[in-house]
């Protein structure tokens, strides 16, 4: 699991320039990815407890992967929820060939995918008056409100022109770190095909970024 | 040296992470302002886009979330087992009413076209056609069945029945066809008896006979 892949300069607090080696997550803490594996081997035999512990260790990593499949965190939520119902159901099926964490990455695509699917064929039925709530949900977090709204304006903004591909492409790589050999082991593509829709997505997304900049303009007539 | 628009171009599509302080675009940056304004301005708008979904956490508890999951996904087994049962159930509902109703009805049609009446005309070797009714005719039994002799004296039946009444009136003719009482096989035994008699005839009509080897005359009357 890792975050924020920009790193910042520590005494004078101006970003660095030079952007901060990539963590591998081939080369993880070996100690981690045997306890993730225990803890599904346990979770497998009816040890609630366990499947808890992996809740708690992957639910960030989950709900992250979840907000660019989303069009809000309101729906990375419910992905989420998804994911953990179907890998509960799965851990008997798991097959201890590959990290706890590219498995749950998968399970979260698919989930993600199919309940795009739904929502989609629902839509229909959201659109009648009658459905729409009467109010906004209430976030008691007024931070959190805020955060939240931030980052469904960060998504709608950097990816709601780009195929689904593109902006999961551009989200492992640009955003989150992975390699575009990482990005193509998880998402089953081959590098070739990561490196072109990783192009494409940075052209839609740097130059729907730079079209309001005056000098750009200029430039690029 | 680069130039500005080479440096959109290799922003437009290259990675920011991979731009080293001593690459080709950071040193025309250190030159250009314009060109340094974007390539800053497309920085803090990714690593802000970074910044706001990583650290970003999810609402839930994991705790609840983990307990829902399970919940959920036993529920979900369960309903499986439903679907599957009444699946199951389905089936055999199916499989009754065919086997009461539609199979019935189809036997019932198969024995209507069984019962249909056809016409055929048996050839006769040897039987003659009466002899070929006697046979046949105890077999002829059900309603509309019947046989017709030829007038014409050729040499054959016509019969008139379900198709098992025609297979055992045929298989009654070829049975019988080569029976020593057949017709073509009576004036075999006629002629013999014929033959003896005349024989002994001739035997009695030598003993009287006169010595002078006239042949004998019928008497005057």
């Amino acid at each position: 699991m890792r975050l924020n892949p920009f790193g910042k300069s520590g005494k004078s607090g101006k970003r660095d320039v030079r952007l901060p080696e990539r963590e591998s997550y081939r080369e993880r803490d070996r100690t981690a990815e045997a306890l993730d594996l225990q803890l599904v081997s346990l979770a497998a035999s009816g040890d609630d407890s366990a499947f808890t512990t992996l809740v708690t260790r992957f639910q960030p990593a989950v709900f992250r992967w979840a907000l660019m499949f989303a069009a809000d965190p309101d729906e990375a939520e419910d992905i989420t929820q998804e994911v953990f119902v179907r890998t509960y159901r799965q851990l008997g099926s798991y097959r201890a060939d590959g990290s706890v964490e590219a498995w749950l990455y998968r399970v979260t695509r698919r989930a993600a995918t199919q309940m795009r699917r739904t929502r989609r064929r629902r839509g229909r039925l959201a659109l009648s008056p009658a459905a729409r709530p009467l109010h906004d949900v209430y976030t008691t977090d007024p931070g959190g409100r805020v955060d939240r709204e931030r980052a469904a304006i960060v998504i709608r903004e950097l990816f709601a022109e780009l195929p689904r591909r593109q902006r999961e492409i551009f989200d492992l790589v640009d955003l989150q770190g992975f390699s575009p050999s990482e990005a193509a082991e998880r998402t089953g593509l081959k590098p070739v095909s990561v490196r072109a829709n990783l192009f494409k997505a940075r052209k839609a997304i740097r130059e729907g970024l730079l079209a309001t900049h005056p000098s750009y303009r200029e430039l690029s007539r | 040296m680069m130039t500005c628009e080479q440096c959109l171009s290799e922003l437009t599509t290259g990675s920011l992470r991979e731009m080293s302080s001593d690459s080709p675009v950071m040193l025309h940056c250190a030159s250009c302002p314009d060109c340094s304004h974007l390539t800053t301005l497309l920085r803090d708008r990714e690593y802000n886009a970074a910044n706001v979904l990583n650290s970003l956490p999810p609402m839930s508890n994991p705790v609840t979330l983990a307990e829902t999951s399970v919940r959920t996904a036993q529920r979900r087994r369960i309903g499986n087992v439903v679907v599957m049962l009444s699946g199951a159930a389905l089936v055999v509902t199916i499989w009754l009413a065919a086997a009461n109703t539609i199979i019935p009805a189809m036997n019932s049609s198969e024995m209507g076209a069984r019962k249909t009446l056809r016409t055929e005309t048996i050839s006769l070797q040897c039987l003659s056609p009466q002899q070929a009714a006697d046979v046949i005719s105890p077999y002829i039994r059900e309603a509309g069945s019947t046989y017709y002799l030829p007038t014409s004296g050729i040499s054959a039946i016509t019969v008139r029945g379900s198709p098992g009444e025609l297979a055992k009136a045929r298989d009654l003719i070829k049975q019988f066809e080569p029976d020593a009482g057949a017709a073509c096989r009576a004036p075999v035994a006629s002629l013999g008896k014929l033959m003896d008699q005349l024989a002994e005839a001739q035997s009695g009509v030598r003993q009287s006979a006169p010595v002078s080897g006239k042949t004998p005359t019928a008497p005057k009357k």
